[in-house]
């Protein structure tokens, strides 16, 4: 039973990572991306190239992934985003759903459909807590989590360039004409979301193998929560991603292991039914 | 009907007297049964502008349903329209409560519809026999005719694309049809009216399923083989990327998009995972710089050559 809520609350911590990167390019752009998930696995595997293949130190290897992937959200912005400006959404929708098919495809070919593991970069004996048993890697990811939430929160509000950010999710072309921006700020966000998934893919790359088809389910369960936890309100995505991990181990050793994905899907279809807004509602683009 | 749209349904039908081979034909069996899903899918997203990830969740509805009543004895013809009446349920059921979200939320809810659909099917082993799906269903027949040969197959279904097809038209110049593009163009607007906008999506979303359930249980009966996989996410974003390859909101953009994506991966199998690569390259390269479509540029080239 702990050891449930322990390993429910680390999937829970990645999920609520991949919804934070969402709601970052979300609360600037405007745009749900679908490939969130697919930025994870690029990141995972990019820690693995730095990390396994060329030998770096880990701290080294993170740092580069994360800058990598900071750099590929501003050209996937550049990509998929800016060209698109006034789109029917739908469109919007697939050409992101198109870029994750590419980012899939492209790693299937330069890393193969094997799965990989990264090992873990802190050593050390697993706590025993309560009867159950968290490794340091569970720690780590849990506690890299809060720390970015905590930093993302600081950084939206506090810094001026989250308040840049917010401006334009409000109202781009009132951004535009205040003599914000509106390029760079979204280009930021975007180099953000993509560092919060990449960021996700180091941290779970060595909980479970990283393979190319990692993304799919994982970047909807991060849809699940930014849902849930109401699209643009980070605490909320945090609480959200956290108690999706927690009902998906309890119903995957109760209810039943093979509908454990069913159970979130379900609770989505039920949250945008009753609350589409999300437990807790939209918040950072809505005041200034 | 125009008469050269006569000429095109008559050279389609000579069309397996051309291919000869039985590979070819099955590819082109297989790009009609697309253009029906992508048909259905044309009234919900390109009329009533409605994003709908679901289209393949509803032929995998249709293929099981039908694939279930024709191996438990039921005729095939019966057993097919079991499967539209369930599939519209379903699209009802999906409907009622989502269709008054905006853009990505609806897309998010009509994903996760497919994503249960998938699991269901993959995890009800007792009923749809799991990951190895159902086998040896009987073939598409109708009284004493039974589909026996590819080019049999070819020219029943194109009897039932040209039907859909018509219906598709007369849908779209109806009241009906106004009332969805309305919808679609403005919705506060078309409210304001008196449209009763959720019901409209919700006969658009009904439409599109029930197009759906006829290709999916026509597909059950044409290869005799279902499996959970063939009903994924992916074939939903297939069907979407047909619909906006051809061109959202025209009949014969969505038999252009279905026939141009059903046969290039079997002609460019060479390519492995570089062709899915290129796919979504193409994808995005169709959205950027063709938004219309293959019909909305040709249009636009009409016109461009017209005027000058």
């Amino acid at each position: 039973m702990p050891q449930l809520v322990v390993s429910g609350l680390t999937l829970g911590a990645v999920y609520a990572l991949v919804a934070l990167g969402l709601l970052l390019i979300f609360s600037a752009a405007r745009v749900v991306n679908f490939a969130q998930g697919q930025l994870l696995m690029i990141g995972a595997y990019l820690a693995i190239a730095a990390q396994v293949r060329h030998g770096l130190p880990a701290w080294a290897a993170y740092g580069l992934t994360l800058a990598a992937m900071a750099l590929l959200g501003v050209v996937f912005m550049l990509v998929a985003w800016r060209p698109l400006r006034g789109r029917p959404t739908h469109l919007v929708i697939l050409t992101t759903i198109a870029m994750g098919i590419i980012l899939e495809n492209l790693a299937l070919i330069v890393w193969g459909p094997l799965p990989v593991s990264l090992p873990a970069p802190l050593v050390g004996r697993p706590w025993r807590v309560a009867g159950g048993v968290i490794t340091m890697q569970q720690m780590f990811v849990m506690g890299t989590t809060m720390l970015a939430l905590v930093a993302l929160s600081l950084f939206m509000t506090r810094s001026r360039f989250g308040v840049l950010m917010r401006a334009t999710a409000q109202d781009l072309d009132m951004a535009r004409l205040v003599g914000i921006r509106v390029d760079r700020t979204i280009a930021a966000a975007f180099a953000i979301g993509s560092g919060l998934a990449g960021l996700a893919g180091l941290l779970v790359a060595p909980l479970y193998l990283a393979e190319p088809t990692m993304g799919g389910s994982l970047g909807l369960k991060g849809f699940v929560v930014a849902v849930v936890g109401g699209f643009g309100n980070l605490p909320g995505a945090v609480v959200g991603g956290l108690g999706l991990g927690l009902i998906e181990a309890f119903a995957a050793r109760y209810v039943s292991a093979e509908y454990r994905d069913a159970v979130a899907f379900i609770i989505m279809i039920a949250m945008l039914c009753v609350r589409p807004r999300g437990l807790f509602g939209e918040t950072v683009g809505e005041r200034v | 009907m125009r008469p050269w749209m006569l000429i095109g349904w008559a050279l389609a039908a000579c069309l397996p007297l051309l291919l000869g081979s039985g590979y070819a034909v099955q590819v082109a069996d297989l790009a009609l049964l697309n253009a029906l899903a992508v048909l259905g899918l044309n009234f919900v997203t390109g009329y009533a502008g409605q994003v709908n990830f679901g289209q393949a969740g509803f032929a995998g509805i249709g293929a099981y349903v039908t694939a279930l009543g024709a191996l438990a004895g039921l005729p095939f013809w019966l057993a097919l329209l079991a499967a539209l009446v369930v599939a519209a349920g379903a699209s009802l059921a999906l409907g009622l409560p989502t269709l008054r979200l905006r853009s990505f939320y609806l897309a998010m809810a009509t994903i996760g519809f497919g994503e249960i659909v998938h699991l269901v099917l993959l995890h009800w082993e007792s009923v749809t026999g799991g990951s190895s799906g159902l086998r040896q269903i009987p073939p598409i027949g109708i009284g004493r005719f039974v589909v026996g040969t590819d080019a049999q197959a070819w020219w029943v279904l194109l009897a039932v694309l040209a039907l859909a097809v018509l219906v598709a038209g007369r849908v779209r110049r109806s009241w009906l049809g106004r009332a969805m593009i309305a919808t679609a163009d403005a919705e506060i607007a078309a409210s304001l009216t008196g449209l009763d906008t959720l019901r409209v999506k919700l006969v658009a979303l009904m439409l599109a399923a029930v197009y759906a359930a006829l290709s999916g249980g026509l597909y059950a009966g044409y290869v005799r083989y279902v499996s959970p996989d063939q009903f994924g996410n992916q074939q939903a974003v297939l069907l979407f990327s047909m619909l906006v390859l051809g061109g959202t909101g025209s009949i014969g953009g969505c038999l252009i998009g279905a026939a141009v994506l059903t046969v290039l991966p079997e002609a460019l199998r060479f390519l492995h995972a570089w062709y899915m690569v290129l796919y979504g390259a193409g994808v995005v390269a169709i959205v950027l710089f063709m938004p219309d479509g293959v019909v909305g540029a040709a249009r636009r080239l009409g016109r461009r050559l017209g005027v000058g």
